[in-house]
């Protein structure tokens, strides 16, 4: 009797799980009421290394990582199944396997330490200060890509396409495109063309951790990933067990461990539960149907070999590093141009916080919030800021405290997010053009969203260059209106830099007080 | 001509035929017939389908206005993302009313749609008016986002201040295009009414219209032309328009003024205000460049 091989059942479960991902991620957007329906940061929320690592970093409990307990209860039942059938970023390098020239099977495991090595060295560094786990965490990155350039680019070919058969093709082609092009605009692409910065830094960072097949088969699973160092661990607790031909039921035959693409099983046939992510290959490649599940209560062995030395130099080394950062000259006068979103912590809290994962680029539907690049330090990189020439904070939404898995970013009230100030508005006379040019414009005080405009203008008479006696309207900002919405600065119709720009004059930022859940 | 410059003509004049943006040329103005007086109905009362009904049938009703399968542009003010009782977008029950007559004339589609300056899904929700024609339930509505592809540049023969725009086209190529406007205070030309309204079928960067408003308001209203305006006036926001926010800030009027003459429908809007009508720049351009009537007294105004 033939049986029926097992690892399209794997491969339907991977592609379902990356639907679920995808589908959460396109409804990280506005959806026509001010409260996000779906929990769209879901897969940050069972993230057990960002709930570790912003724990250790907040050092209290924040209620909204608490799903994470469930993942890890999940690998206490069933081992590291998460990665083999859940995990997005898995699915992704399994999918790209074929695409990139594919690396034999190597059968053992050089750098497995490495993982653990990364792991330690960011649980430890949150605990001291240093906000690592954005950049390893294999959901931060991924979602960083997709936000920042995968989506905007899909955006683009799509819209580019449509315009084309639109203005190009014949009507029967447009009979069809057109109803295409709605149903898409209604469902998958983003309500307006999406800019980003640090877009092809995002998306390097992914294309590196996929180029990586080409050395070997799941490399980053295998020797970099933490969050699966963090599994790993976990596993060998694990009830479900995969039983290989350890115990020489199996003849000579290698086919196991040349198709793991975890390289889980020794030359025994043994298989470690500290790899085994349950891809169902060997069972389907075993000529003698040896490999079997069951289930065990006794602790697996593990091959992690984390010497003493090793261990202590990567604690010191995490919780030195820190010591230097209040050292530098940002920690006295951050960049005043560098503005948080409405409802972050103080800048030392947030950045601990913050785990990169880019969720509220993605949901500002005003395209205000960026990555930022050295503005805040090294460790900076891709946490988020305001920049209103790009994008401006939408006056009564407060979908990024919403999407914020870790509380970086607190949820506000419309009411409070209405008073949160981001920064503040300066005119630069010399080029707002009533002032400049004796231009009437006043666009900013237009759109300026305070219902006691924040902006308000006084009435000058003054002589113009042709020699005119002109009635102008100058703007001006009243500071304990306003809140630094940016919507002024993005409006401002000057070519180039605005002349009315948003920055953050005083450090209060640094002393803000950090509300706790 | 030698055959490397002919080459290259050719080339150049082709691709230039088959590159080029589809230009759209808008048919020469209609020149108001002189001495026709224009009409305007001014209605008042507290039930807003009422009015737009009283408002209409006092002008000879839809019918005169409407053609049976004609395809109709209703254009509200739906520009800021406030509620209706902020009074800084089109009543959405007036928008409905208008559409609901839109469509009992026998209209074959009706296409409502503005280009916002918040977020456009939120001004779309918050006005209301996406939920209000939502229980019209009829699929000849169609309440669409602003298609940047349809925009297209249009030559303004007549504008003094504005000579070349990007238009969006559903506006330029309907049957009748109905401009519903919301009366209220604006910072830079005091009030936005009617004329103003028409930014919202603009394309490109609308800061600059700033510079000169009111005459490039007039330039725009030479081809942006409807049939019929009428003016909101249920909620007037007296201060800190055009956006608004404070419900303190808005007066409830209950009236609906409506008018084949866009000036004539600003011009007597304005007087609600408490305000002249020779105080609106654009108001007064348009009437210089012969758009309308804006003296109150030669404008024949039907009250009910």
């Amino acid at each position: 009797m033939k049986r029926r091989r097992l690892a399209p059942l794997r491969r339907l479960g991977q592609s379902l799980f990356l639907c679920l991902f995808l589908f959460l991620f396109i409804k990280t957007d506005y959806q026509g009421s001010d409260n996000l329906q779906y929990a769209v940061n879901l897969i940050f929320r069972i993230d057990p290394l960002v709930a570790a690592a912003t724990m250790l970093a907040a050092k209290t409990f924040i209620i909204l990582l608490f799903p994470a307990l469930f993942t890890i209860v999940f690998t206490f039942l069933l081992g590291r199944f998460f990665c083999g059938w859940v995990c997005p970023m898995g699915t992704i390098i399994d999918m790209s396997h074929k695409l990139a020239r594919p690396a034999p099977n190597t059968t053992d495991w050089k750098h497995q330490n490495l993982r653990y090595y990364i792991l330690f060295f960011v649980l430890t560094g949150a605990l001291f200060g240093l906000p690592l786990v954005g950049y390893v965490d294999p959901f931060s990155i991924l979602v960083r890509a997709l936000t920042l350039a995968l989506y905007p680019a899909f955006n683009f070919s799509s819209e580019s396409f449509f315009t084309f058969t639109y203005l190009n093709a014949p009507p029967w082609v447009n009979s069809v495109t057109e109803p295409l092009y709605a149903f898409m605009k209604n469902y998958i692409l983003a309500s307006d063309p999406r800019v980003y910065t640090l877009t092809l830094l995002s998306l390097s960072i992914l294309l590196i951790v996929l180029l990586l097949e080409t050395v070997e088969r799941r490399f980053f699973c295998r020797n970099l990933c933490p969050l699966g160092a963090m599994f790993s661990l976990v596993a060998r607790f694990s009830l479900l067990r995969t039983i290989g031909g350890e115990n020489s039921r199996c003849g000579k035959c290698q086919n196991c461990r040349s198709t793991c693409r975890m390289a889980a099983i020794d030359h025994n046939k043994a298989v470690s539960m500290e790899k085994c992510i349950f891809c169902l290959d060997c069972i389907d490649a075993c000529p003698k149907k040896q490999i079997s599940f069951g289930f065990a209560f006794k602790l697996a062995p593990i091959s992690m070999n984390i010497s003493r030395r090793g261990f202590i130099t990567t604690a010191i080394s995490s919780a030195a590093i820190p010591l230097f950062l209040p050292g530098r000259a940002i920690s006295k006068r951050p960049n005043p141009k560098l503005l948080r979103p409405p409802g972050a912590l103080s800048e030392q809290d947030f950045l601990t916080r913050c785990v990169r994962c880019g969720e509220c680029m993605k949901v500002c539907i005003g395209n205000g919030l960026h990555p930022l690049f050295l503005e805040a330090g090294l460790e900076g990189i891709f946490s988020p800021k305001l920049s209103p020439r790009l994008g401006y904070c939408e006056y009564n939404c407060t979908l990024c405290g919403q999407v914020c898995p870790t509380g970086a970013i607190q949820k506000l009230s419309p009411e409070i997010k209405k008073k949160e100030r981001i920064g503040l508005a300066t005119f630069d006379k010399n080029r707002c053009l009533p002032y400049a040019k004796a231009i009437p414009c006043i666009v900013c005080e237009e759109h300026c969203p305070i219902a006691d405009k924040a902006i308000k203008f006084k009435e000058v008479e003054l002589v113009n260059d042709n020699g005119q006696r002109l009635v102008m309207k100058q703007p001006y900002a009243i500071d304990e209106l306003c809140i630094g919405c940016g919507i002024c600065e993005y409006k401002c119709p000057l070519e180039g830099e605005a002349a009315v720009s948003i920055s953050r004059p005083d450090n209060s930022r640094l002393q803000k007080d950090a509300l706790s859940y | 001509m030698d055959r490397r410059k002919f080459i290259k003509e050719v080339l150049l004049w082709s691709a230039g035929l088959s590159l080029s943006v589809p230009r759209f040329i808008v048919p020469g103005s209609i020149h108001a017939a002189e001495g026709a007086k224009s009409t305007l109905s001014f209605t008042e009362g507290p039930d807003y389908e009422s009015l737009v009904s009283r408002a209409l049938s006092s002008l000879g009703g839809m019918k005169s206005f409407v053609n049976p399968g004609d395809t109709v542009v209703v254009k509200p003010n739906i520009g800021w993302d406030r509620t209706p009782e902020q009074g800084a977008n089109t009543n959405p029950i007036v928008v409905r009313a208008v559409v609901q007559h839109v469509l009992d004339a026998g209209a074959s589609k009706v296409l409502v749609f503005d280009r916002t300056c918040n977020e456009k899904r939120r001004c779309y929700t918050n006005s209301g008016i996406e939920k209000s024609l939502k229980k019209l339930n009829d699929k000849r509505v169609e309440l669409d986002h602003i298609d940047r592809r349809k925009f297209v540049p249009v030559d303004i023969d007549r504008g003094k201040s504005l000579t070349r725009r990007e238009i969006y086209l559903e506006a330029l190529k309907a049957d009748c295009y109905i401009n519903v406007p919301i009366a209220k205070h604006h910072g830079l030309s005091k009030l936005t009414l009617g004329l103003k309204n028409s930014m919202g079928v603009i394309g490109g960067d609308r800061g600059e219209m700033h510079h000169d408003l009111g005459q490039k308001l007039a330039d725009l209203a030479t081809v942006v032309r409807p049939k019929l305006t009428i003016v909101d006036a249920t909620r007037l926001l007296l201060r800190n328009g055009p956006q608004g926010g404070d419900i303190k800030d808005v007066k409830i009027r209950n009236a609906l003024i409506a008018s084949t003459d866009p000036v004539a429908a600003d011009a007597y809007a304005t007087t609600l205000f408490d305000m002249k009508p020779q105080e609106i720049e654009s108001t007064v351009a348009a009437y210089k460049l012969g758009l309308g009537e804006m003296d109150i007294a030669k404008i024949n105004i039907l009250k009910s």
